[in-house]
Parts: structure tokens; sequence; C-alpha cells
């Protein structure tokens, strides 16, 4: 229904349309963008044969900290990766065709689908760091079994990865032994958007409560920063700024990372979780309008209804000559 | 704010396909139906109503049972044709003769295009839509109020299609002045427009529409197939053909002697049968050069429109203001798919210019004094099919472009009719 896909189905289309047999090269020189200031590029500098594929990040220098280059590394590992990126791109990599005119469909489906997915890649570095720490804070203090409402025992000292992916706004990543919490904070500027946030967060934090039990518990929080980011709000963002944020805290249980796959998938959700909130809200309005210009047809209707007709009855029917009908029965 | 980064978005909504991109880039990104594929209205008849009910009420009766999720529940572009094939899906097309006619289907396409093509936040992107020349200023507003108010979008401008066709103009090597003055022939697939561009302004009284395009052309097309009886007949097959081999001559009699001298100049087309066992072989002649005649002589496809489009150019053209028209002439666009027959552009040139030559001629012989000539030019270029949206795409890509555009902060300060006016992209 209303899915968002993590990968770029763009860049998908473009790889798999050059990895075709019958792919006739050609110069290429395209943008495409993702959520969150994401920029590709496409292009062929040196020879038709040879893609370009680079990527602009916003956060880039907050991913570079994080180990994005490890991941990258590992993911396109077959891939030609430039260790000068591109004049204005963060990274960039070649893909060289004439090296794939062999390769068979799946290894081209999955290829071109990995190729997509690589601001999803680039995002987990942070993601993948804190559940590593996770693991080794979990072998040096196990969970204590007294602590039975799971409360946060980490210190303070503890690092909080930071992501500042877009301008005021920010994801913060605390790891702990028995838990990863990810805090996303955001500004809504209109004010009807901040109503429909509202209802959408308590729905949210009431899912968990009625049904799901296995999602992670969601908590948000208006204004007042959670305590886990509390001490890090002398954040020039946190304050230059001063409007109003709001704060929405995901804790994710160690079921939420467990295997490999787990891992890829969580941090795949969590990643789209704000343009998948905003795309929503976006709809709710496109719904509520819909229904406005439905109750306006109606209240139309009922208008035109109300007015009177021309009086047709009194009035004399005469032909253009001037004389009258007469009705003869 | 950061959205002055982030590349323009360029979304050209037509009635038959829609054309989405990035502003810089030379073609554009998507190119889909404009069609929705939402819930089909009888798999609830209780509340069953009519499909064509305008605005797209999902139901008649009571609104607060009804809606549920199936409002979520649609389909664009491709995927919608695909989902209508099914049983629980049924098919719209938001845009009618260019025009917005279900704005709560609109709404939702632009909404999926946006975040499921496009991949991006509106509130970080300016936007750059075209409309058909005269478009009522309502339908500006209304546009403007979902763009502004759904989805929070930076900033918009909206542009004229013939305008932007004229901009797209510009990178054929016979331009030398950039200007936005000329006369736009819009040949797609359902009609032809011609519309006169004065300085970037339709001059709104002068222009004439066609009913012969894209389609009838076709369909001419496989008549000629039939009539032969040739084993594939159908319109798919009609439409390649079309693409592929047709060409516009410069005179019939001549091409039909050098057809007939001339065997090698009859070409086949393979076409492959479904279950792809054996390939047909259809024989393409003489509607190679018969196609796009019909656009120079009318009488051999259609009974009810006999007036050629080099006759319909000149009548658009003196309709115009006298102090423009020189300059019409001057500069003759081609946009739309079905103007890239070759040579179709020197074809009408000359057809063109032998009436004007004759104008001239009759009126120098009325009036005894001599003329200075009147100039015409049909230009083509390398874009002609994606033309207004590879236009807006220039214009969208210019740093002046945002300057121009109306933000979040005008609307929200002056109101929807705002949009009702644009400044004119300066002519750099």
């Amino acid at each position: 229904m209303l899915q968002l896909d993590a990968k770029n189905l763009l860049v998908e289309d473009a790889f798999l349309e050059a990895f075709d047999t019958d792919y006739v090269p050609a110069t290429l020189d395209r943008i495409i963008t993702d959520f969150d200031f994401t920029t590709y590029h496409i292009s062929t500098p040196e020879s038709k044969e040879k893609l370009l594929f680079s990527i602009n990040i916003k956060c880039w220098n907050d991913l570079v900290k994080y180990g994005v280059f490890q991941i990258l590394k590992d993911k396109y590992d077959e891939l030609i990766i430039l260790t000068e990126p591109e004049a204005g791109w963060n990274f960039s990599l070649y893909v060289d065709l004439t090296q794939f005119k062999l390769a068979n469909n799946e290894n081209k489906k999955e290829l071109a689908s990995r190729l997509s997915l690589l601001k999803s890649h680039c995002f987990s570095a942070p993601f993948y760091k804190a559940f590593n720490r996770h693991d080794i804070l979990a072998a040096e203090g196990p969970v204590d079994p007294n602590n039975i409402y799971g409360e946060d025992i980490s210190t303070v000292t503890e690092e909080v990865f930071v992501l500042n992916y877009r301008d005021s706004e920010v994801i913060y990543i605390k790891p702990s032994n028995d838990r990863v919490t990810v805090i996303f904070s955001t500004v809504f500027r209109d004010e009807t958007d901040k109503v429909f946030s509202k209802v959408f967060l308590q729905e949210f934090s009431d899912a968990r409560k009625r049904s799901i039990q296995t999602a992670p518990q969601v908590i948000n929080s208006h204004r007042e920063p959670p305590l886990e980011i509390r001490n890090l709000t002398s954040n020039p963002f946190n304050e230059t700024t001063g409007e109003e944020k709001t704060y929405i805290t995901f804790v994710l249980f160690p079921r939420h990372f467990s295997s490999v796959d787990v891992r890829w998938n969580t941090i795949q959700h969590i990643q789209l979780f704000r343009s998948y909130f905003h795309y929503h809200i976006k709809i709710v309005k496109c719904f509520l309008h819909q229904r406005m210009r439905y109750r306006v047809s109606e209240f139309m209707k009922v208008l035109n209804r109300a007015r009177q007709d021309s009086i047709d009855e009194e009035k004399e029917r005469k032909t253009v000559s001037g004389r009258r009908f007469e009705l003869r029965s | 704010m950061s959205s002055i980064n982030t590349p323009a978005i360029v979304m050209d909504n037509g009635t038959g396909l829609t054309k989405l991109g990035f502003a810089g880039n030379d073609l554009p990104s998507w190119v889909f139906p404009t069609a929705i594929a939402t819930r089909a209205e009888n798999s609830n008849s209780k509340y069953n109503k009519s499909t064509s009910s305008r605005g797209g009420q999902t139901s008649g009766g009571n609104l607060s049972i009804k809606r549920g999720m199936e409002d979520l529940d649609f389909y664009i572009g491709e995927e919608a044709l695909e989902a209508a094939k099914g049983p629980s899906y049924s098919l719209n097309y938001p845009i009618r003769h260019g025009q917005v006619e279900n704005w709560d289907h609109m709404e939702r396409f632009w909404e999926n295009s946006i975040f499921k093509y496009l991949k991006c936040e509106p509130e970080d992107h300016y936007f750059l839509l075209t409309e058909p020349p005269l478009n009522p200023p309502e339908n500006r507003e209304n546009t403007a109020e979902i763009m502004f108010e759904s989805f929070n979008c930076a900033g918009l401008y909206i542009a004229v299609q013939a305008v932007l066709a004229l901009a797209a103009s510009w990178t054929s090597s016979k331009v030398q002045d950039r200007s936005l003055t000329g006369t736009v022939i819009d040949s797609g697939d359902g009609v032809t427009h011609v519309i006169p561009v004065a300085e970037g302004y339709v001059i709104g009284s002068a222009i004439k529409n066609i009913p012969l395009a894209g389609r009838d052309i076709t369909i001419f097309i496989q008549t000629l197939l039939r009539d032969r009886g040739e084993p594939d007949t159908s319109l798919r097959t009609a439409e390649q053909i079309k693409q592929q081999f047709c060409y516009t001559s410069s005179d019939i009699v001549k091409e039909f002697n050098r057809f007939d001298s001339n065997p090698e100049k009859f070409a086949q087309y393979m076409v492959e049968t479904v279950n792809k066992s054996r390939t047909l072989t259809v024989d393409v002649g003489y509607e190679r050069f018969l196609a796009p005649e019909i656009f120079f002589n009318p009488e051999i496809a259609s009974s009810d429109f006999l007036t050629p489009l080099p006759t319909i150019v000149d009548q658009v053209i003196q309709a115009s203001p006298i102090d423009v028209r020189k300059n019409l002439y001057k500069n003759i666009v081609l946009s739309g798919g079905s103007t890239m027959f070759k040579d179709f552009g020197r074809r009408l040139q000359r057809d063109l210019k032998q009436i004007v030559n004759e104008r001239v001629a009759s009126s120098e012989r009325t009036s005894g004094a001599k003329s200075s000539g009147v100039e015409v030019q049909v230009i083509s270029h390398k874009r002609q099919k994606n033309a207004v949206w590879f236009g807006g795409s220039l214009l969208a890509q210019t740093s002046e472009f945002k300057s121009y555009c109306h933000t979040k902060q005008d609307y929200d300060e002056y109101g929807p009719n705002i949009v009702r006016n644009f400044s004119l992209f300066s002519v750099p």
C-alpha cells in the first residue's frame, strides 16, 4: 500500500538498463535524489562503458566518523572505489560494464539492487557501530536480572552517536548493555503538520500496548529532550534555533538485532522512519482535502436545490414574430 | 534554507503521459501514463454510485462508515495499468484535454509520484509544474493549494507548456537569439495545437487545434495494412512502423514513382508472435510517406477535417497582432512525438513559405510597393519528443529560477491567488 522502499528505484532502473545484454553504451549525466538531502550522480566521464556513480550526503562527515568506508568497502568490494571521490561528491565508485558482460541475470539484478541501496548502506554505519558496541557492553556487564523495571543502567559517559542528517534534525543512537536507544529529533514548520504529528506519535506509542508486542518501544516527548541525550543539550542545534522540537525514542532490544538479517531489516526501517512519517502526514492531508471537497460539492447541491427556478408557468410564451402560443385541447 | 542546493523537480503532467525528473538532466527520469488505479467501488456494492461521479467520491452515501483503508490503496503509472487488469481496481485518468479534472485523484497521483518515484521530500525541493494554454486561473490556484498545503513544497513555478517548448528550441543551432516569441506546434497523441507566443505570453485568441495527431496516424497505417491483408495488423505493429519507417516526402507523386521504380524502398517489419515460436513479416510500403502526409493533405485520412497544417499555421499567425507576426513566422518550433518524422520541419517550412510568398506577391501587385519579404523558419531539434519537459529542466536549472518561484512563505502570507501571476524568465 503506502510502502516506501529503501531502494532508489531510479538508480536500480539505470543500472539494470546498463547491465542489460543489448544495452547500447551512451553518454550519461544524470542526477537523482533521495530523502534527507542525498543526491546521486551517474555519469560516464571516461568512456561510455565505465559508469561513475557518486553520492552526496549532507551528514557525510558524521558518517565517516562511524566507519562508513569500511562498510561500503565490504559491500561493494568487487567495484572500483575511488580513493579521491569526484569533485563535489562524497563517495564515488566505478562500475565497469565490460566486467559484467558475463555475469548471469541473477547477479545483475543483485548488483543493481545493491547499488540502489547505497544510501541505506551509508546510513547503516552508526547503527552497526552501536550494535557492536552493545555486544561488547553486554559481554562486559550482563543484564542484571534484578533490574525488573528495565531501567537503563548505562553510564552517562557512554558515547552517543550523533547524526546531523538534516538541518536542525538529528538522530542520536545510544548503545547500552541491554538495548540500543535511537532518538529522532524533528521539527515541524507547518502548524497543521504539528497537530497531525502529535496524533500519529500518540498512536505509535499506543500501538505496542495494544497488539504488536514485538515492536520496539516508542516514546515521544515534546520539547523536552529525553534523559539519554539531556547531557548533549549543549549541542548548538538545540539552543540556537529555539524551534519546538519533538523527540521520538525507539528502544531496540536485543531481539531486534539478533542476527545479521534482522539487523539489516531494523536499520532499513528505522532510517526511513522520518520520511515515512512525513509521507503519512501528507497523505492524511490529502484525504482530509478529499473529504472537504466532497462536503463542499454536497453543500453546493443543497444550495442549488434551494434556488428558485425561474417562474415559467406565468410567463407568456411568444414566438419571435410576437405571436402567442395558444394551447388547444 | 538548504533547499537552495537541492535540484528542482520538473513535473509535466500531460493528458496521456506524465514526465517527471530533476532539473539539469537531459531526459525525464520517469515517463509513465497519467493514470491512477483506485479500489473499485463495486467491491462495496452497498454504497455503489456511478464511477464517473465528479470529485472522485468513492462513496455516495455515508462517508464516515465507508472510508477506511481503501483510500490508501491505489497505484499510479505503469503499476496502475497492471493493477487495473485485475477485478478489484478501476482505472482513472485525472487529466482530460490537458486540464486536471479530478483533483482528488491528481493529489494522490502527485503524492505517490513525489515520494515513491522521485524519492524526495517536497519540503526540500522547488517544483516546476506545467499547464496547458488557456488553463483557467482557478486551476492554478487549486494546484498551488495542493502543492503548498498538502505537500509544503519549498517553492512553486507553474509554466505554460508552449513557453517551455520554445525554451527547449534554444538548443538548436538555428536559434540565434534566445527569445520567447514564436509559434509552437505541439502534436502529441490526442490533438495538435498551434500556439502563438509573444514575449512569453500566449496569444490565447489565436490558438487553433487540429483534431489530427499521433493516434490518427497510427490508425491510418493500420487501415492501410488491413486493406493490403498483412499477416499482423495490430495497433502496436502500426505504431512500431510509424516510429521506425515513416518520413515526410516532398512530393507524393514523385515519391510514388520512386517507390515503383526502386523496389528496395519497400521495407519489411518483423513481428514476434506471442509465444515467440515464429516471426511474422509485415511489408511496409507507401505508408512510409503517406502516414505523415495526413498533416499536409488531411483528406486522405479524415473526411471532416480538411485544412492542411501549413494553412492552419498561417491562419494562426495572421490572427495574431500585426507587430509580432514577422517574429512568429521566423520562429516556428516543433514539439511532441508526432513531429518527429524526418524532414517534417523542412516540408512545413516549404509549404508555409509558398503560402506567405503568394500573399506577399499579391499585396505587392495591388499596392505597387516593394515588400521587404517575410522570413519563414521552422526549427526542429533533437529534444522534440520531450520538449516541454526539457525546456522546464533547462529553465529550472538556472540560478535565477528559485527567485522566480513563489515560496511557501509567500503562499502563507498572501494566499492561493499569488499563483495567478508568475514573473517571466528574463532571457539570459
